[in-house]
């Protein structure tokens, strides 16, 4: 099918389109990864602390209790498993509903399910752990107005923003969230398929029904015929018209959109129409059977490629529908407010203390950062920036030794190269 | 022919004479032999004038019945009779099988069709097979007078641009030795004026000023002479880089039909294939689309007064690009199934990006564990 193909060549399915097997690999190893470093970085923050100390004090601990405590400590740090982090990022999902709602005018429900995309592609390869969600939001956020044409000012932005959040924290982790989107702003919703779903039924409810390409022989009289004679949808009294009940699938198709289509993974895991049409029918389920039947004819025979085709989509359809159904929204929810609250109190203590302050960091400078675009350009490529930067700094250490010993032909110091072998 | 080999030639044969009138050159010194190709019987040429005058008679020679005419007669090149008839024959053969090296297949095939050629000629001239041959050659001549026109063609344009690039090459030498006489006439020239103006010089002047003259003149000399050298040099340059854009090798063409199965190996003549003409989409049909038809007009209460409002259409919006827009967009990748293809995809274009992604963090906490 052609639109398929128009699709396939989208950064969303060519760049972040998973499996959901893909996708946990995907996040366990982000989150392993992350976890070793904060272990680290969290004994280095305490040497660093340790040495302070001893060096005021004068006195050189031995080596021996020194290694005990290390280890003592080392147990403490717990950090969080994978679910946890995906049930924080999901809470600050959330919160981009409430940041955007917040605004006057408030936001439009478009720009802020680009935000809660970002963010969660950001924690695909990102930690909470080392970037707390709660600096990375509003910076997610900000980028989704200016991606989706819904120009505000940085500092209107800012003040919108609760908290003491400066102008400077919000757009300071904003190359970071960039680069760890790979550079794709490009967010294919199901909001608009919707409307153009929902106009064409309408379409077809007034007679207007045009014959689907692969089904010649529909007349736009039978198909009005067909739409006004469906069973009303399941624990729903009949409503009086057949336009009330195209808004009403409407309204209520577009509310699991905005919902549970943003708070799930349906976005990594299925393709825009595929969301919509399971969220139709989820809000009118023999309407969505309906106009899938006017799309694709139902051969007898299963050899044909368009019954494969159907059955594979039907069978798609509904395990969208379910992982659509399964979201719960955490307001309504005080079990999940109370697990919350446990991982943000264990979060406070397994945070990467080393990406805490954002803004305070030296920002990249312009040469460094046009050589990490240029390397993320390539789409094979996304190092987190950090990581890079480290890289970079330890290349430019490299290189200066090499140079070091460079200058002279003869290589270095041969006493020195003995002591070394000895000691060695 | 040089002359002297001719007078060589007319003195040995001083007592030759005409086969036919019997007279010999001892009476008539004028007296030239003619032959003809159908026969190579050497006659006089007043008796091929008496003979041949009055339209194609016989050979008066005795038991040859061959039919010539006047007109086929000419004069001997080579004193050896054989010699003549052979090369007349590979003449007419050469002109027949006139294929050229490029338009075989391989070496081989042009090797074994030398081979050929040669064997032909072999057989013509010693008389075996001569009907076979004859009639061989008679049909492939008539099957392939293009090609063997167009090679001939191509045959006379080189040796046509082979003259011409001789005659080239010999006007600019002997422009280069006019140059050269030139330059040297000029340098004589100087060098006597020179040496007049140097004595002048001293006999006007002092004689304190005798050195200084003289190095003053042979500043002078030495500058000139340097100028003129470089003028030299630049003229060459100029000459040679003439020489250097030598008139473009004719481009052989081979265009070839078929051909008797006389000559193997020649090579298959591709006749491209007509040029379709130009599908800008490649064989994509614009606006079709597999899931619906795109009408131009949908209902809708919300849309509808857009299509008469002047302040939304004078800026050029389009509903029918909001129509097919979000038309699009409700079926695009509706039969994508990510799980089936992602995996498919991952495997065959090398991983994409994760085992990347995690190499960098790898690294950095690599690094991060080294700087410790």
């Amino acid at each position: 099918m052609i639109e398929d193909d128009f699709y396939r060549t989208s950064s969303q399915f060519r760049l972040w389109s998973f499996t959901e097997e893909s996708l946990r690999t995907v996040r366990q190893k982000t989150n392993s990864l992350a976890s070793d470093r904060v272990r680290i970085a969290l004994r280095r923050a305490r040497e660093a602390r340790q040495s302070a100390n001893s060096s005021a004090a004068g006195t050189p601990n031995p080596n021996g209790s020194d290694a005990d405590s290390k280890a003592g400590e080392e147990k403490d740090i717990e950090c969080l498993t994978s679910e946890e982090e995906q049930d924080l990022v999901r809470y600050y999902c959330e919160q981009i509903i409430q940041l955007g709602e917040s605004y006057k005018p408030p936001m439009p429900s478009i720009v802020r399910a680009t935000a809660i995309q970002y963010l969660r592609r950001f924690y695909l390869t990102n930690s909470p752990m080392t970037y707390h969600p709660k600096t990375i939001m509003p910076c997610a956020l900000f980028i989704a107005t200016k991606t989706d044409n819904y120009y505000m000012s940085l500092r209107q932005f800012a003040d919108g923003v609760p908290g003491d959040t400066t102008a400077e924290d919000i757009i300071a982790p904003e190359f970071l969230v960039m680069q760890s989107l790979r550079f794709t702003f490009d967010v294919r919703h199901p909001f608009r398929g919707l409307e153009g779903g929902i106009m064409e039924l309408n379409a077809i409810s007034q007679g207007l029904g045009e014959p689907a390409p692969h089904l010649p022989n529909q007349s736009a009289e039978d198909l009005r015929r067909a739409i006004l004679s469906l069973p009303p949808p399941l624990n729903t009294p009949s409503p009086p018209s057949i336009s009330d009940r195209l808004a009403r699938a409407h309204h209520n198709t577009r509310e699991i959109l905005k919902s549970a289509a943003q708070m799930t993974d349906a976005y990594f895991l299925y393709t825009p129409s595929q969301i919509w049409l399971s969220a139709l029918s989820l809000a009118d389920a023999p309407l969505a059977q309906f106009y899938l039947d006017t799309k694709l004819p139902n051969p007898t025979e299963s050899e044909h490629p368009l019954a494969q085709l159907r059955a594979k989509l039907l069978q798609t359809l509904s395990s969208c529908a379910t992982l659509l159904q399964s979201y719960k929204p955490l307001g309504s929810d005080p079990e999940q407010k109370k697990a919350m609250r446990r991982i943000g109190k264990k979060l406070y203590h397994c945070q990467n203390p080393e990406k805490v302050n954002l803004a305070g960091q030296k920002r990249i400078p312009a040469a460094a950062a046009a050589a990490i675009a240029s390397a993320a350009g390539n789409p094979s490529d996304t190092p987190t920036p950090d990581s890079e930067m480290e890289r970079l700094a330890k290349k430019r250490k490299l290189e200066a030794e090499q140079q070091k010993a460079g200058n002279d032909i003869f290589g270095g110091d041969l006493v020195m190269e003995r002591t070394r072998d000895r000691q060695a | 022919m040089p002359p002297s080999r001719e007078a060589l030639v007319n003195r040995g044969d001083e007592d030759e004479v005409c086969p036919v009138c019997k007279s010999s050159r001892y009476l008539n010194p004028d007296m030239r032999f003619l032959i003809n190709p159908e026969c190579y019987h050497k006659m006089c040429e007043s008796c091929v004038d008496r003979i041949f005058s009055g339209g194609p008679a016989n050979c008066p020679v005795a038991g040859c019945h061959k039919t010539l005419r006047k007109n086929r007669f000419r004069k001997q090149t080579f004193e050896d009779i054989h010699v003549e008839r052979e090369v007349d024959i590979r003449r007419r053969v050469m002109t027949v099988l006139n294929r050229r090296e490029e338009e075989f297949d391989s070496k081989l095939d042009w090797d074994n069709f030398l081979e050929q050629r040669e064997e032909i000629i072999f057989n013509l001239v010693n008389r075996i097979d001569v009907a076979k041959t004859e009639a061989d050659l008679q049909s492939y001549a008539s099957e392939n007078m293009r090609s063997i026109r167009a090679n001939q063609a191509l045959e006379a344009k080189e040796v046509s641009s082979f003259q011409e690039r001789q005659n080239h090459e010999q006007e600019l030498a002997r422009l280069r030795r006019q140059a050269a006489k030139e330059e040297y006439e000029n340098e004589r020239k100087e060098l006597l004026a020179g040496r007049e103006n140097y004595l002048n010089n001293l006999a006007q002047g002092r004689a304190g000023d005798a050195a200084a003259i003289a190095q003053k003149v042979m500043l002078k000399k030495s500058s000139a002479r340097r100028s003129e050298e470089e003028r030299i040099r630049q003229k060459q340059a100029a000459l040679r880089g003439t020489d250097a854009q030598k008139p473009a090798y004719p481009g052989a063409v081979t265009a070839e039909e078929g051909g008797s199965g006389l000559i193997k190996g020649l090579k298959k003549i591709k006749t491209p294939e007509p040029e379709k003409p130009y599908d800008p989409f490649g064989g994509m049909v614009p606006n079709k689309r597999d899931y619906y038809t795109l009408r131009d007009h949908y209902p809708s209460s919300y849309l509808d007064p857009i299509r008469q409002d002047t302040r939304m259409l004078a800026g050029g919006y389009d509903l029918q690009e909001y129509y097919s827009r979000t038309m699009l967009e409700a079926f695009a990748g509706l039969g994508c199934f990510i799980d089936e293809e992602v995996p498919k995809r991952q495997a065959s274009s090398f991983n994409v990006m994760k085992p990347v992604a995690t190499q960098g963090a790898a690294l950095a906490a690599g690094s991060g564990s080294g700087s410790i």
